[in-house]
Formats: C-alpha cells, structure tokens, sequence
C-alpha cells in the first residue's frame, strides 16, 4: 500500500479534508469515500461520459482524474443539482423528467452535468451545439431523442427564468 | 372464481380510464435524475469484501498449476478462489442442451480469453487487483478454435469432454412442402450472409453482493438481476443449496437489454464469501471484463438462405442454413437465439413453407448470451435481403413487394408454417401510413437525381413482426423444458386506503412501475400517486420472471388487472355484508364501491379497505381482515411443440415498417442517415411515452449492430475488442431521430388488447438498413451482406471496386 496524500476540496459547496492514495480516482472517492453515489462508472477507460463531474466549472471524467489532482478544487456532482432543502429539483433534472429524457437513468448524471456546463456557457444552444456537447456521452437506453428533447426543454425554461 | 381479464380499456367496467393510454410521467424518474437510486455498487454491506477475478490470457489451455500463496498472504486479501474450490462446492452451470457449461472458476482447461481461473476477495478492489498480480498460473496451450469451420474439422480438438464432438446440436425443421415449392418456383433469389457479434452493452456493467450464512447454509444475494427467479434457481442447482434457502434482493439495474452478467460473477462471490468465513463479498464486473467475458456477445452467425418466388413476385417458399457459433459453451443460453426465429421465421409473408437447417457450434470464442430480440434479427436482416433481391431481380418496387405478400387483415389470427399464431395486425394500413408520411416517391425522385450527380442514396424498407410475450415452449427444441412464464403482483391496500403493488421485478428502464402503477390507478379510480409499486425479494414475491422476450408490459398488466378483480370481489363481500345485501348488487365505479339499485350509496375503496383492517367485526363470516390480493399471469392456451418445433408459442406478433434513406461516403466508406421513419403496431398503447423511448432505443441499439458494432477476434480466437474504443456504440452524432406513428390493432388475446413491443425497431432497424446500403450501391454492382457494413468494410468494398 502505497503513502496517503492529504487533500482539501469543496464538493457541492461543502468542504472536505481527506487522506487518498494517490491511484484513487475520483470517481471512487466520490462513489466510495464521500458516499456520493450519484455519479456512476460506465466504462473507467474515459468513453462513455457516464462518469461527468464538473471541476471548477468544467466538465471532467471522473473516472480519469485522480483524486490527488482535485486538491483545491470545486467539484460538483448530480447531487449538487436539486435543492438540498426542499428536494424540489433543478430545471435540468424537471426537463429530462418531463421530457422522457431518461429510462435505466444510469447515464443520467453525465448528462445532466454536461448539460449544466453547455447551458451554462451558451443559454440558447442550436440542435448541433447540443450535439456537439453531449457527443461524448454515451446512451444506451434512449436514443437520445428525447435527451436531445430534455435539454431543448431546459435551456427554454431557464431562460424564462424556471 | 374465474378471473375475466378485460380485453381493452373501455371493457373495463369500473370507470373511465384517466392514465391507461395517457403520457403519464414516470413514478422512476425524480430518485433517478437526483442520484439517489441504489444502483447495486451505491450498496455497502458492513465487513464487505470485494472480489477481483483473474482471467485466462489464452482461448484455449489445460490449466496444469495455479499457485496463490503471494496473494493470499498479501496484507488484506481474505481469499483466493481457485478451481479446486469451485470442484468441491460447486457444479458446472446448467445449460440447455444440457451438458455444456462449465464451472465458475477453470477446473482443468480454459475454453476462452477471459474465463475466470482464480478470484480475491479482499479489503478493497484495488488490494484485490494487486493480489491478481501475484497469482502464478501454468498453462499448457492448446490449438484454439476460432471458427465454426475449425470446430467441425475432422480431428479438431473436443471443447467438453462429455461430447465427441464440437456440434451442439445439428437439427433441421421441414414446415409444408419446401422442396415442391422450390422446383416449382419462377425464381429462386439465395445468398449467403454473415452476421458478426454483437451485445448488449448496458451503462452498468453486472454486479453482486453475496453473503453465504455458514450457520444457516443459506446464500443472500443482492444485485442487478433482470429474471430474479430464474436466478435463485440456477444458482440453488449450481451451488448445492436448498432452493428455498438462496434469496435474491435485486436492484434497479442500469439497462440489461438481455446481457447482464451471466452466472460466473454471482457463483464466485457466493463461493469467495463461504470460503471467507461468510464475509459478504462484492463484485462489479468493469467494463473490460464485461467486453471480453461477460456474456455480452450475441448471435455469430454464417447464414446461406434462399427464397422460391412466383413470376409475379409472390414467395412461396424459404430456406435457411444457419451455422451459429455459441462460443464456448451455453452457459449464456445463447442456443435460445437459434430457436426464437421459429416464433416468426417468415416474417409478415404469406410464404406456405419452409426449411431451417441449423448447426450450433461450440468454439473458442466467448460463450454467447441473450440481447435485445434474442435471435430474430439476424434473421430478418436475411429475410429482408432477400426480399430486396428479389425485388431487384423482378424489377419490382421493394415496398410493393412486400405489399404484396403481406398476409392479410382477414387471414389472422394466423398459423405460420413453423406453427405459431400471429394474433391480428394490419401490414397493408401500416405501409401505407408510412409511404405517405415519408413522401416515398418524392423520396425517390430526389434519390435519382442524386445518382445522377454521382450521389450514393439508398432507400430501404422493411417489415418484420416482432414476436411478444414469450412462453418457454418456443425454445423446447433446445432443450428448454416447460410452460407458462409467471409474472405475479401482489396488491395490498394499507388501513388508510393507500395501494402498494408489489412485484417480483426491479427497474431497468423501461417504466414498467409505471405501467403497473396507469393500471391500478384507474381500475380503482385512484389518485396515479396513492399507488406505489415497489418489489422485494425472490423468498417472499409470488412467482414472476421479469422483463424479458417482449413480455413484461403486457403481463403485468394481467397481473394487476387479475389482482385487482379478486379483490374487487372481495371488497363487493364485504359491502354486501354491511349494507346487507349480496355482493353481486355491489359495484366499482369510479374508486367506490356502490350499489347497482341506488349508486349514491357506497362507500369509497379507502373506507373499506380502512374497515377491513379495524372493523374485523363488521366483516361477514370466513372473510379474512385482509384487503390485498395475489395474482400470477401467464399466457393463455399455449401448446407442447410437436416433432418439428411447432406450437402456439409467443402470445403476440406486434409489427413494424420502417424507411431509411442514407447516403455513403465514397472516401470515407461512412454511412449517413439522411432520414428514418417508423410506423408500428403493438395493438393498445399503455404508455406511448414509453413505448416511443423503446423504439427509439432499439433503433440506436439497431443502428449500431448495422454500421458499428463488432466483436472481433483474431484468427487464433483472441477478441480484438477490449474496450469502448473498440467496440463502438452510437453516438448521438450516428442516431437519426425517426418520424414515428402508428396504426393500432388490438391483440384479441392479451389483457387490454396490448402487444409486446419493448424489443421494438431491434428487429427492423438492422434489415432496413442493410437494405438501404445495398440499394446505394446497387448502381456499381456492389453488395455487402455482412454486418456491420462498418466505414472500414464499406471503403475496402468502393475501393477493390476501382
Ligand atoms: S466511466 Fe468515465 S468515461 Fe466511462
Ligand atoms: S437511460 Fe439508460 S443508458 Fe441512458
């Protein structure tokens, strides 16, 4: 076993100190170590976008990345996304619901991220900037028509200020 | 007391239907779009363990030494699973036919790259991959077989040494008179194409948390299982456990689509916890494992079939010789995928006979198991070309073609040759809606004016019927034994009138909470949200099997209708009682239980349900306190097969035509999807949201079989394929989104008059494409009858051509 490395991070605004091996990645240290299990692993080889967290703002495998690499960061993760009080959710997520946007919802997460960054940067994407973003995001389940449907929701919504 | 099963929604007599039918918004979706589902890796059981597995290098090797003593004594390792272990406690996996499948870890030899033959349980993952490091095992090689071919050569090496040889079953069915047809016929079209393995693929990989009771001798187990049951079954026969003391908790489940996990990961952790003084024991397949060795690869088939056709284009006649390559034995049930062809072998077609001339091999490749169809689409891909070719041949439009031959409104329900029934459709009204949605003549004009500028446009179409609701008869000529397929609900009203359904299944993805939840809900004039469906274990669930073969939508809906009607009689008992009067004075009408004479008196479903479990009193004589019921629904009048597989085998036979235009790259060899259409008929639409998403799923999945996915191996059976590099899913860059409508033919034989549909575009998407591609090159004399017709297959093709 291998020394641990102290890390400080803020994940969905919340501050953590934590000893990591230096090989944990961060999508274990989410899943395992701060028992956020609402980003999955689809692949742990980088495809499949599954594993979408953003680190300061950006979107990021969280199967790739290293835990070690996140010191000082802001992460955020689909838990993040809805009120943590009322349980009333994001824009984001009421869209994909509303939209059908999602059956197994194992890639899920990823896309809400994804599209939490996309929206973020560009309120009224076109049908291929939305492409474009969520190309790297596997679906296997739905696809991706209504997906495509969810996010069109989203942006419209958010913009009216939802 | 006989249960009548309402044939369509308004047969139901208890008030207008508000959910049945409607959009309504899925009961899954706010825990799964929050993150909070317990998807089986979010489950940590305390003093858990987690299993690494240590794979063969080699296809094909005698297994003369496995040393674990590093491993075992590496600090945090708990135990080392060897061969050994597995001969001792356990039996190889049941198959069908019986006799090929082998145990969990490697006893003796290796079969295929991947098979397990040694596993770690130990404090975390990454110490139990460590410990696979230093696990020295020595093999001997021995010649592996790739190929089918190479499996049937003489002196090719035995895979199972309880055969003499590497054929599995060597089996062919004559339906009517194939041979007369054939001489007689104007035209005979024939071919041969080869089909290239594919899977399944779900997000989430298999996974399972097994906990073996050394006290009790008995085995917990809670993981992503998509037929629980049928589980604790195998897994009883397997690990020498009483049947009733191996319980299965399963977990909503990131896809399945047929292909999760295969038994090897469930039998290693049971044996990895036993061997670890019952410690529970963890394994999540990755997605490498789940690539090479995970019961993901489907359908290896080398196909030679012809059709007899009439001058006028009629077909009479259809002859297929499928050589199917298993892999390395049946343990995945990959020999089900041959027989299901015979459930629709010819397709919507009036076609009188014929012959299907079936050898299923066992090689050195993966053992292969279930995806989405589970057969046919391979199948029809090679229908369909035919009826492509023909239609070229005759110089005949391919719709028209079809048009055709279709059976007809009037000729269902419908004996195919190979002996089940079609229970209704309306192929003719189906094709039609679609050539008019799609414009088809403006779509071949424009396709001619793009030829002309030396465009490659194909236009494809094609029809298939997907055959739903599956009942074990239909794969008996494998081996399969048995009848009737059980899905059970348990309906179980609470003192404050609030209904729990509960089933034997868990979520996959395909809404069927929901469905259960549309259906309850107006039977009993209920709020959609005073419903919660929820499942619990296989020890305590009645009989179920789960989603699978096109079924679940339909047979959950005659569980909770069957439920909900033994209740029904019950609730009138005890309303008669009170009211004294006899229970058939007593009606449900809009969530209240009234009387016939004098509606306004009643009392609503709340109240009595509230009465039954306060008011024991007020109960009539012999009526139990207890407002819930238990229904199990299976398949109606379904037969034994007779000596050449025929029989009344899947309940239903939805259909669908679609049209795809595309266009080919000449530099690139890449395919573009330039327009898709869908129209279908499943009969009654529970759910249209849902039933839209299971289209347009299985066309993706279909798009991929056609153009992108493949697990290859090299020549010496080493699978190429490793990663999601390799194997290449769609995109939504790749995913044409399809115009879809429909026509709607209610099924006479299911409740609500609904079809199974969740196999969906699988059937068609491949066929269709593969026809549209041949129809883009068909202007240079070029034809690809293999799948996928990758960029890369598609470029060598072009280019040789030059
Ligand atoms: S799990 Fe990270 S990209 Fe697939
Ligand atoms: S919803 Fe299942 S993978 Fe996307």
């Amino acid at each position: 076993m291998t020394t641990k490395q102290r890390i400080n991070l803020h994940v969905n605004g919340k501050a953590y100190e934590r000893d990591v091996e230096p090989r944990l990645t961060l999508a274990d240290f989410l899943r395992h170590e701060l028992h956020l299990g609402g980003t999955h692993v689809g692949c742990e080889h980088g495809i499949c976008g599954v594993c979408t967290v953003l680190i300061d703002g950006r979107s990021a495998r969280s199967c790739l990345t290293l835990a070690v690499q996140v010191d000082g960061a802001q992460v955020t993760t689909v838990e993040g996304l809805r009120n943590r009080q009322t349980g009333q959710l994001h824009p984001i997520q009421q869209a994909f619901v509303d939209a059908h946007g999602l059956q197994c919802g194992f890639c899920t997460p990823g896309f809400l991220m994804t599209t939490l960054e996309l929206l973020g940067e560009n309120p009224d994407p076109s049908t291929e900037e939305i492409k474009e973003a969520l190309g790297g995001n596997l679906c296997r389940c739905t696809g991706y028509e209504s997906i495509l449907a969810s996010v069109r929701l989203a942006a419209e919504r958010m913009r009216a200020g939802g | 007391m006989a249960i009548e099963i309402p044939k369509l929604p308004e047969h139901m007599h208890s008030g207008a239907t508000r959910f049945i039918g409607r959009d309504v918004k899925r009961v899954e979706d706010p825990a799964l779009v929050s993150g909070t589902v317990e998807f089986i890796d979010n489950l940590d059981i305390p003093g858990m363990l987690h299993c690494a597995i240590l794979r063969s290098p080699h296809p094909h090797a005698r297994v003369l030494k496995v040393d674990t003593s590093a491993a075992e004594a590496l600090e945090g390792v708990a135990a080392v699973l060897t061969g050994e272990d597995a001969r001792r406690w356990s039996n190889p996996a049941y198959t069908a036919p019986e006799g090929w499948g082998a145990y969990c870890v490697a006893v003796d030899k290796v079969r295929f790259v991947g098979e397990p033959v040694a596993a770690v349980a130990a404090e975390n993952r990454y110490i139990a991959e460590d410990a696979l490091e230093l696990i020295r095992v020595e093999y001997e090689l021995l010649p592996p077989l790739a190929t089918p071919q190479a499996a049937m050569a003489p002196g090719a090496p035995v895979l199972f040494e309880a055969h003499d040889s590497n054929v599995v079953q060597s089996r062919v069915y004559n339906w009517g008179e194939v041979d007369r047809l054939f001489a007689e016929a104007d035209h005979v079209v024939s071919n041969s194409f080869r089909w290239n393995r594919v899977g399944a693929n779900p997000t989430e990989t298999f996974g399972c948390i097994c906990q073996w009771d050394l006290a009790e001798n008995s085995l917990t187990v809670h993981g992503a299982y998509q037929t629980p049951r049928f589980w604790v079954a195998a897994r009883a026969m397997a690990l020498n456990l009483p049947s009733n003391k191996v319980r299965i908790v399963s977990h909503p489940m990131g896809g399945s689509f047929g292909g999760k996990g295969g038994p090897r990961g469930t039998d290693i952790s049971a044996l990895l916890s036993r061997k670890s003084e019952g410690r529970p024991v963890k394994y999540i397949e990755d997605r490498m494992e789940y690539l090479i060795a995970g019961f993901s690869q489907s359908w290896d088939r080398h196909y030679e079939a012809s059709l007899a056709v009439k001058a006028d284009g009629t077909v009479t006649g259809f002859k297929v010789r499928l050589i199917d390559d298993q892999g390395a034995g049946t343990e995945g049930w990959g020999t089900i995928s041959v027989a299901k062809p015979l459930a629709a072998f010819t397709g919507p077609y009036r076609i009188e006979a014929a012959r299907y001339d079936t050898v299923l091999v066992a090689t050195n490749r993966a053992p292969s198991g279930a995806y989405r169809g589970y057969g046919p689409p391979p199948h029809f891909l090679v229908l369909e070309s035919l009826m492509d070719m023909t239609a070229r041949k005759l110089a005949i439009d391919p719709a028209e073609l079809r048009r055709r031959n279709y059976l007809r409104p009037e000729q269902f329900p419908y004996t195919t040759p190979a002996g089940n029934e079609y229970d209704s459709g309306n192929y003719e009204a189906v094709l039609d809606k679609l050539l008019a949605m799609a414009d088809y003549r403006g779509l071949r004009e424009e396709q001619s004016r793009a030829r002309a500028a030396g465009r490659l446009i194909g236009i494809g179409v094609a029809s298939t019927v997907e055959p739903g609701v599956f009942d074990w008869n239909a794969y008996a000529t494998v081996g399969v034994p048995g009848i009737g397929v059980p899905e059970g609900v348990k309906l179980a009203f609470d003192v404050f009138g609030n209904l729990t359904v509960v089933v034997g299944f868990t979520l996959q993805g395909q809404g069927q909470y929901t469905v259960a939840a549309q259906i309850a809900a107006d039977y009993w004039g209920m709020d959609f949200n005073a419903v919660k469906v929820t499942t619990a274990a296989t020890d305590v669930t009645p009989p179920h099997f789960g989603p699978g073969g096109s079924r679940l939508g339909v047979a959950i809906a005659g569980a909770v209708l069957g439920a909900s009607q033994k209740l029904e009689d019950l609730f009138c008992c005890v309303v008669a009682h009170v009211m004294q009067t006899q229970p058939d004075q007593v009606e449900l009408m809009d969530g209240r239980l009234r009387l016939k004479q004098n509606p306004a008196v009643g009392m609503s479903v709340a109240e009595v349900a509230g009465l039954m479990l306060s008011r024991a009193d007020l109960l009539p004589p012999g009526v139990e306190p207890c407002p819930e019921a238990t229904y199990v629904w299976t398949a109606p009048n379904r037969t034994m097969p007779d000596e050449e597989g025929r029989c009344r085998s899947y309940l239903t036979a939805a259909n669908a035509t679609h049209l795809v235009m595309l266009e080919i790259d000449r530099e690139t060899g890449r395919t573009d999807i330039l327009k898709y259409f869908i129209v279908d008929d499943c009969g009654t639409r529970l759910n249209p949201g849902n039933l839209e998403g299971q289209l347009q799923g299985a066309l993706a999945q279909g798009v991929g079989a056609a153009l992108y996915e493949e697990y290859v191996y090299s020549d010496d059976a080493q699978p190429l394929v490793t990663t999601y590099v390799d194997y290449l899913i769609p995109t939504i860059h790749e995913i044409p989104m399809a115009k879809k409508d429909f026509v709607v033919t209610p099924s006479p034989f299911t409740p609500l008059g609904a079809k199974g549909c969740g196999e969906g575009a699988m059937h068609t998407t491949p066929a269709v494409i593969h026809c549209a591609v041949n129809d883009a090159l068909a202007p240079l004399g070029l034809e690809i009858r293999e799948t996928p017709a990758s960029p890369r297959r598609l470029w060598q093709l072009l280019h040789q051509a030059k």
